[in-house]
Parts: C-alpha cells; structure tokens; sequence
C-alpha cells in the first residue's frame, strides 16, 4: 500500500512548491488570475454545498425536528453521541469497512488498469467488462452476491467445501456480513477506479519506458521506476476518493444486509440516515456528520502532510 | 543455412509469446464471465415472469422467455419520457461538470496564490459528507429559491462538485510546468495555455471525468426523487423504482428496464475508452 | 415478487416518532443569535416564509372551481387512489383532484423533506401511524377532531390509534389486518381439512405435516415472512404485552414456536428467505407455501393476479392462530389514514374529500376494489364479499370478524427508536446468532438505556 503513493525524488509534485521567485513578483496578479479560474466552480460550490454544510454545523449544536425553530443544546448532541452504542458501534464498522475496502479495491483497480492499458483484440470489450459492475442494477447486484455467499446452497461456500472448510454464515452471520459486503463493493467499484487508473497511465511519457528498456531494466523495475512515479498524482486522487467513499457508504450495504444482522454492518451514513430522516433528530445527526467530516478531514490532512513530505525528500 | 538459424532463433520466444497471449485471454475470459454475473441475472430476469425471479435455486436460463417485456416496458410506463429527460439531464451535468472542473483545477493546479490549498482541502473534505447529512437544509434552501421540482434545481446541485475538480487537478500535476512556461514566454495568458496547452493534452482525463459523471448522473435516484415531483420530469431510475408498489414489486420489469437503461452508458463507454489509448500504449506494461 | 424491497421493508419499519430532545432552558441570548445567524441562512428557512399560505381555510367552500392536491404512493399500482379521486370528483364537479405521485418505497422520507420545506400539498396520505406522529407532534397537521366526532366516523376501525392528547389529525380509510392465508390445493392434496381456529401448537403440527419434498421442489408447510412483526407484533397483541414497554419477555413463547417451525424445516429459514430476498406472495402463489399468516393487503393482489392469470392458486384465509385458553380471535392490523396539511390552501375541499373517502361511499368504493375499508360494517362486507374471486367459504369470511385488532406499533415518540433495536435484534435471534433469552435480554437492556 505503502509502495504505491511512495515515490523517487524527482517525480512530479502533488502539493506543488510555489517557486519564491514568481510569488514574490505577480502575488497579487497571480491571486486574481487563479480566483478567475476557480469562481465559475466555486460559486455553484458554496452556494449549493457549502451553505447547507455549514448550516448542518450549526445544527449539529441544536435539537431539531426538521419543521420547528432549532432550539441551542450545546454539547449535547456530542455528548450523546459517545455514549450512544449504536453511533459507536457504526463509527467501528465504518472504520472496518474503510481498512478493508481502501486497499482491496486499489489494488483491484490499478491491477486492473495495467492489465488492460496495452493494444490488444478486445480491450474495449474487457475494459467494458471491467466496468459492468458499476452500471449494473444495485438491486441485482445485492439479489446476487446474497446468492453466493448463501450459507446453505451459495457457490462461495461450495467451493469452500471442496477444500475440506466449512463456509461461515456471510451475510447471515455477525462476524462474516462485513468481509461479504467488503467484497462485494471492492468488486463494484473496481472498474471505476480502473478508469481513473487508465487516464493516469496515458500522462507517463512513453520515452521514459523506452529509455528504461535501453537501460536494460526488467518489467518490476520499470514498474518501480516508471509506473508507480508517474502514476502518483492519480494513486492520490485514488487514494483520497476512495477514503471518502469509504466513509459515506451508504448504498451498496443498505441493499444488501440493510445494515444487519443485528448491527453487523451499521455504518455512519446509515445511523445519520435513520437518526436525522427516519427519527427527525437532526441536531443529534448533524453531530454524526461533524464527526464523519472531521475524521475524514484528519485522514485527508495527513494523506496531503504525507505526500508532500515524501515529495521533498 | 542461414535461414534455418534464422528460423529457429525466434521459435521459442514466438511459442512463449503466444503460450503468454493465450493464458491472459483465458483468464480474461474466467474473469469477464465471474464479473458478468450479476449482470447475467439481470437479464435473465428481465426475461421472465415476476413470479419466476425468485426461485430456489437460481435458474439461470428462463423456462418460458418472456421477450415481450422488453416490448411491454415502452407502454406501462413513459419510458421515452424519462429517457428523454435523463439524456437531457446527464448531458448537461455532465458538460457543467466538466467545463467548470477543468477550468478550476487549471487554477488549484497551475497558478499560485494564497489560500489556494486550503481551499481545496476544503472542497475535497465536503465530499466526505454524505448527501444524507446536508439533504434538508439544502432543501429548504432550493424551496426558498424557488427551485424544487425542476430540472434547473438538480442541475445545480450535481454540477459544480468538487470530484471534477480534483480529478482534473491531479492530472494536471503530471503535465511539465516547464510547458506552461514556455507557452507564457510566448506571450500565451493563462485562458490561452488551458485552451490551448492543457486542455488538448488532457484528453485521457477529460474522457474519464465525463464517463463517470454521466454514469453517476444517469443511474441517481435520490436526486432526481427528492427534488422532481412532476411525473413528465422522471428520469430512468425512477421510472424503474415504480416497479415497487407498496406491497408488490414488479422485479422483472424492473430488470428489464435496467437493461435497457444500461445500453446507453455502454455507448458512451465504448465511445469514450477509446481516450485511453494513447502514450505507452505497446511498450513497457508487461508486469 | 415480493412486496417492500429492502429499502422500502426498513423504511417502512422504521420510521417511528421521534419528538425533539429536551430543549436547554435559559439560553444566553447571542448564541440564539449566533444560531439565527448560522442556520436561517437554510435550516430556519420555511419558518419566515411560513405565512404565505396560512388563511387557507375561506377557499374551496365557494363555487369557484378548486384543485386540492393529495399526496399519493405509486398510483400505478394502487388502485384505490384513482377510484377514490374519480368518485369524488363526480359528486364534486367542481373540485379537481391533482395527486402529487411518489414513489412508494420511499415515500416517507420524500414527504418529511417536502414537510420542511414548507410544502403546501392539501392532503397527507399517512402510509404508517409513526409518521403520523412524527408529524402531528411537530404541528404538521390541522386537527380536524371535528371530523372524527362524526357519527360515521366514529365507527371508523383503528381510528383510536390516531389519538393524540383526545385530539385526531387523520382519519383511517383502509385497515388492514392480519390473517392466516392458506393454499386449498396443498391441503387437498395432504388431506388435511381447512384450517380454522387453532393454537401456534396446532398449526405448528400442521405446517409439518404440509411439507414434502426437497431441495427445489419442496413445498413448505407455511412460510413465515422476515418482518419483525411476524413474531413480536402478534405476540404482543395475544398477551397484552406492550412493545414499547422495555420488557419483552413476552415474546419468548412466539420466538420458541417461530424456531420451532423453522428448526422443523416447516418454513424457509430466516437467513435464506433474507438473503433470497423471497417473496411472500411468490411463495404462496406459487405453491411453495401451503401457509401464510399475512396481512390483508394480500386478498386484493391475491384476486388481481388471479384475474390475469399470474398465478391459478386456490386460496382461502382462516383467522391468525391463538394461544392456549384464548377467548376470541386477536390479531393485530395497521390503518392507513388520510390527514390535512397545517399549510393546506384548500381546507374546506381537503375536509370534505376526507369526509367523503371515509364516509359509506368511499368505503364502498375502496371495499369493491379489493381493499379492507377502516368503514368495516355489513354493507361494505357485502360489498366486499361480493366481489369476483371471493373466497365464498363461511371460514373466510369469520376470519373477517377478528375479536380484537391490535395496532402493530403504538404511536410514541420513543417508537422509531425502539424499532430499530427490536428489529436488529430480532434477525439476531432469527438466524440463531442470539438465544431467545439472550436476544431478549438484549432487548431489554438496550431498549432501557439507549431509548432517550
């Protein structure tokens, strides 16, 4: 894991530098050039997104029941919070869920993307394939996954019997319906994130595999020299949106077990759903929220800390 | 003599080379038909009967193939009505999404000033919320403008994500400066290098960015639920969901329009994937 | 096949009221202030513009012609709106009905975020009791007691569940209600005489000995769908037991017979009939089941699909089993109910379609389209019994004539939280991940501490 987002000297730069030099000279000039840029985006952004994310804040400090004026609780929906089981017991299974699917589904899609960035008969229709599973119906995809983790008559547990083991529960079983429903997200998403692979494979220039080649290099050293450098911008953008996805999963794992057996796979974004819509606490599920972003805020800081410090070494 | 020697020296790495091309293919293949499974049951089931869906165990191949669903579906409910309306809604998304991302992150990724990261950590961090946690403030919001129920108040609420954002950002990382530098030297502003420099040398990207934006656009469901009422405004994903009644589903049906519904972005996949074929392409890749 | 898909099952068993938390007396003024600030940029935001559409109530009384809007569910594939709205507007002519159609798997959270932005929508259609009390404690709702007092409506079957403090903001048009379905051919077949009043151990004993067969064609002797209800909301309508109480030891002979069936093979286990996402009503029309306790929502899909052919089932419906020395028939049913936006714009027309759709000529209309009314007297059961695929067997229509109908969840601001733990609780115990008593235990414990 660690490899992929670990880079030579010399590779280009994720949280770019600025060169003292140019800053000094067009500050001002600069700002207002890369304000113009942004603005288009970012008016629609915090109009749109950001204003109700900080009203959510605000709420977080309240009781609210969606209709009637907010009333100030201070601390207490936090209070609440890490005493309540059940929001602790999601914000367990989140993390869980995000140390299993993270890397699996990283290495899936890059192995994936290198698999079938080359000319070959056929790409086009495997790339589909590889895809298949994101466009596929959410609905079929939990109809069929919960067929083959069935404990009784389920392929997984079949081919399991083959080898002498007997097949656990999955999604029927406590301690097994989060390895299952990792599994079967690490193998939705994957073609997603291949994509995201594949555009980054184009910007490595083809003359830095050639000159490797000249230099007599073996496929793992050009993919260690070469690949994993070039690719560091992408393998960031992964890594951070898959973190995030992580995070707020919600979909996938409602179809499939509906956070069950029992609370098994209860994650934050299902407690924020029930507490805030289904319940009407929104004061209580804006705090679950301040939480997912700040955990998720931390996790992005040190993964921005991290990779620039590998940068300048 | 000669040509014997000459014959015979590539013998072996030619037998490798196709031992090699034949294993992938098989394993692409394996591969492929366990990816296609889930895929496999969809349309086996938009062949059938609703009460045959479910039956224990699966029957993969219908015993009475019900082909008129795929006929049937165009008349129970306005399939061309909702089609129309989600092409129309995930083109324009989607083109937003694009034009904007990629002007901005010209700005996150190529110009410097202060307070740029900071406001981009910020964009990234409000990703991780999910829509859950802000979907009742943001709809008061969207009342007070004016906006629920039409298509201009989804528009607005998809279009100016960060995702596009950051992607195009980080791709932009990986063209040289020294390229913007040389272009400013020649006397190119800032608008000229992204239209002129960036933007060409980010197809790969831009590609990517507008296969998944659309994808994502076409198969929501909450969004277009939650703030299109009006029948002659549903998109795809709702038609399908009318399949569930309040205590019967429709799941063949169901299934069936999920089919149809696929079609589309297979389209637009093909077309697009084609962007990934360009720098190394043959050479290098064999680990 | 199936019926509410996952989403819509947990939807609609969880969506239980919550009424706001204790409000921190003697607040310092700026933070008001700060909170004003911060959240009326959005979250505050129907309160200022709430005034726009409050004197609703001169409209729609005159002769000018009025469009009362109603908030339906999939009317598609409910029947009974349309019926409803077409007869009302005949006796009405100058009142136009315009539904606000949504999707009923999710119709709950669509109508609760439409309700905080200030919607104006005239009529509610409650699809469960807890949203009603969610949204009556909030002052969502008119109080239309007034209405209630009516003489017919005061017959109305399940309107005491709508009570509120003595006050009422819905009237109850459809009451559904539980009972046990069966397949006449299977029993045939097993030579079994038709089920009628029986303990859980008698029916038990014969969902055994209805099975046969294995692996794809076996039959089972009854299936027992994957709700929670299924065991708790029957059990705590038989023993009095109260499901928001704390304490549930009430439930432990239900959950023994409920495994003791399900240990027998006599149904689907719980953990396949989950994962396989089954279908009840494929189960029975299909001939899978012999059995189905149910609720009777069941009889109008049952004749639908009979008419065209989906299925050639032979059915019938016998009252829920009772427990040992049970005087009486008791099951337990949830109503469906209609109610008046507080920011209605039509509130004469909202009140006299309501009048109308829970009056004798609504129920007669919702009677003849396969639809148990909450008006439940002899005419609209002969209205009812009448109609084309009617089981013609006086078992039926006893089973009708239930003693006691039991609400499936009590209307408490504690509800929607209590069902989320004794439903994650319940699957616990299903799949035998938890003993009974330790499932019950559980219960308890969880329902006493984590409850605010």
């Amino acid at each position: 894991m660690t490899d992929l987002i670990t880079a030579p000297p010399g590779s280009p730069s994720v949280l770019a530098r600025p060169k003292p030099r140019r800053r000094r000279s067009h500050g001002w000039r600069n700002a207002l050039i890369g304000w113009s840029f942004i603005l288009p985006n970012l008016i629609g952004f915090v109009a749109i997104t950001l204003v109700p994310v900080i009203a959510m804040f605000a709420l977080s400090f309240t009781s609210w029941d969606g209709y009637n004026p907010p009333s100030w609780v201070g601390l207490k929906n936090f209070r609440r919070l890490f005493q309540d089981d059940a929001s602790m017991t999601a914000l367990r299974n989140t993390v869980y869920y995000a140390v299993g699917y993270v890397p699996l589904t990283m290495l899936a899609a890059l192995g994936l993307a290198l698999l079938l960035n080359r000319k070959m008969r056929g790409v086009a229709f495997f790339r589909a394939v590889a895809f298949f599973p994101y466009i596929t119906s959410l609905v079929a995809v939990a109809i069929v996954w919960n067929m083959l983790f069935n404990p009784q008559f389920g392929p997984v547990n079949q081919f399991l019997g083959w080898f002498g083991v007997h097949g656990p529960g999955w999604t029927t079983s406590t301690t097994w319906a989060m390895p299952a429903v990792i599994v079967t997200s690490v193998w939705r998403d994957m073609g997603y994130y291949m994509i995201l692979f594949l555009a980054g494979l184009q910007a490595i220039p083809k003359e830095l595999y050639e000159a490797a080649e000249v230099d007599g290099t073996n496929a793992w050293q050009r993919f260690r020299a070469v690949t994993v450098p070039g690719l560091r911008p992408t393998t960031f953008l992964v890594l951070i949106l898959l973190t995030v996805q992580a995070f707020k999963v919600f979909d996938l794992i409602f179809v499939m077990t509906q956070g069950g057996p029992g609370e098994a796979t209860l994650v934050l974004a299902q407690q924020i759903y029930q507490t805030g819509i289904v319940d009407g606490e929104y004061g209580y599920a804006s705090a679950i929220s301040v939480l997912l972003f700040s955990l998720v805020l931390v996790l992005t800081l040190v993964q921005f800390w991290f990779n620039g410090r590998r940068e300048r070494k | 003599m000669t040509t014997t020697a000459l014959e015979r020296r590539p013998t072996p790495r030619h037998v490798r080379r196709v031992i090699g091309r034949t294993l992938l293919y098989v394993l692409l293949i394996l591969a492929a038909a366990a990816i296609l499974l889930p895929f496999a049951w969809m349309v086996s089931a938009g062949l059938k009967r609703n009460n045959d869906v479910f039956t224990i165990p699966v029957q993969w191949i219908p015993h009475n193939v019900q082909w008129r669903n795929f006929v049937d579906i165009w008349s129970q409910i306005p399939m061309t009505t909702y089609l129309r309306n989600t092409v129309f809604l995930s083109t324009v998304i989607t083109s937003l999404q694009v034009l904007t991302g990629s002007f901005a992150a010209y700005g996150f990724a190529k110009v410097r000033f202060r307070g740029r990261d900071t406001l981009f950590v910020l964009y990234i961090a409000t990703i991780a919320l999910p829509w859950q946690a802000y979907m009742v403030p943001q709809y008061i919001m969207m009342v007070k403008a004016g906006l629920t129920g039409t298509f201009l108040s989804l528009i607005l609420i998809q279009a100016f994500g960060a995702f596009g954002v950051f992607l195009m950002r980080q791709y932009y990382l990986t063209i040289p400066d020294e390229l913007c530098e040389a272009a400013r030297l020649d006397g190119l502003s800032e608008y000229g290098i992204w239209a002129r420099i960036i933007l060409p040398l980010s197809k790969p990207a831009l590609a990517s960015l507008a296969l998944l934006t659309f994808v994502n656009t076409w198969n929501d469901y909450m969004g277009p639920f939650i703030y299109l009422t009006d029948n002659d405004h549903w998109t795809i994903q709702l038609g399908l969901q009318s399949f569930i009644g309040e205590f019967n589903a429709d799941y063949a049906m169901m299934m069936t329009g999920s089919v149809l519904s696929v079609i589309p972005i297979l389209v637009i996949f093909l077309f697009g994937q084609r962007y990934f074929i360009r720098g190394i392409a043959t050479s290098g890749m064999k680990g | 096949m199936g019926e509410r898909t996952a989403l819509n099952d947990s939807l609609a068993n969880s969506h239980m009221d919550r009424s706001t938390l204790n409000v921190e007396e003697g607040n310092p003024v700026h933070r008001r202030k700060f909170l004003q600030l911060a959240a009326s940029a959005a979250a505050a935001g129907p309160l200022l513009s709430a005034c726009g559409s409050s004197s609703g109530s001169s409209s729609g009384g005159g002769n000018g012609p009025v469009t009362l809007t109603i908030s339906t569910w999939s009317m598609a594939t409910t029947p009974e709106f349309k019926a409803l709205f077409d007869a009302f507007h005949k006796a009405y002519p100058n009142i136009t009905i315009k539904p606000v159609d949504i999707l009923a798997a999710d119709y709950s959270t669509k109508v609760k975020v439409m309700l905080s932005g200030g919607d104006s929508t005239d009529i509610i259609t409650m699809k469960n009791t807890t949203d009603y009390g969610q949204f009556a404690e909030r002052g969502q709702l008119r109080d239309i007691s007034s209405l209630a007092a009516g003489s017919t409506a005061s017959s109305l079957q399940g309107l005491s569940s709508f009570n509120m403090n003595d006050k009422y903001y819905a009237l109850p048009y459809r009451q559904d209600f539980w009972a046990l379905f069966y397949n006449k051919k299977l029993f045939d077949a097993a030579g079994k005489p038709y089920p009628t009043n029986m303990t859980w151990d008698e029916y038990a004993a014969l969902a055994e000995s209805l099975t046969s067969g294995s692996g794809g064609s076996k039959v089972y002797g009854t299936y027992h769908h994957t709700w929670r209800s299924v065991v708790q909301a029957i059990s705590a309508a038989q023993t009095g037991g109260d499901l928001i109480g704390g304490k549930y030891e009430f439930f432990t002979d239900q959950y023994n017979t409920a495994l003791g069936i399900q240990d027998a093979g006599a149904t689907l286990d719980y953990g396949t009939a989950t994962t396989e996402k089954t279908g009840y009503q494929a189960m029975i029309e299909t001939g899978k089941a012999a059995m189905l306790p149910m609720g009777t929502w069941l009889i109008g899909t049952l004749l639908a699909d009979k008419k065209s052919g989906a299925t050639d089932i032979d059915w019938s419906m016998a009252p829920m089993p009772q427990r040992p020395g049970a005087g009486g028939i008791t099951t337990f049913g949830s109503p469906t109910a209609f109610s008046i936006n507080s920011r209605a714009q039509n509130v004469d027309a909202a009140e006299k379609f309501i009048e109308f759709a829970t009056g004798p000529q609504g129920a007669a209309i919702v009677a003849g389209i396969g639809i148990v009314p909450a008006l439940l007297d002899d005419d609209t059961r002969k209205v009812y019994f009448g109609l084309d695929g009617m089981p013609a067997d006086s078992g039926f229509q006893q089973a009708f004539k239930p003693d006691k109908v039991v609400l499936e969840m009590p209307v408490s601001d504690k509800s929607s939280q209590i069902d989320t733990i004794l439903t994650a609780e319940h699957t616990l115990v299903m799949t035998k991940q938890k003993s009974i008593a330790g499932g019950i235990a559980e219960m308890d414990s969880r329902v006493q501490t984590e409850v605010e």
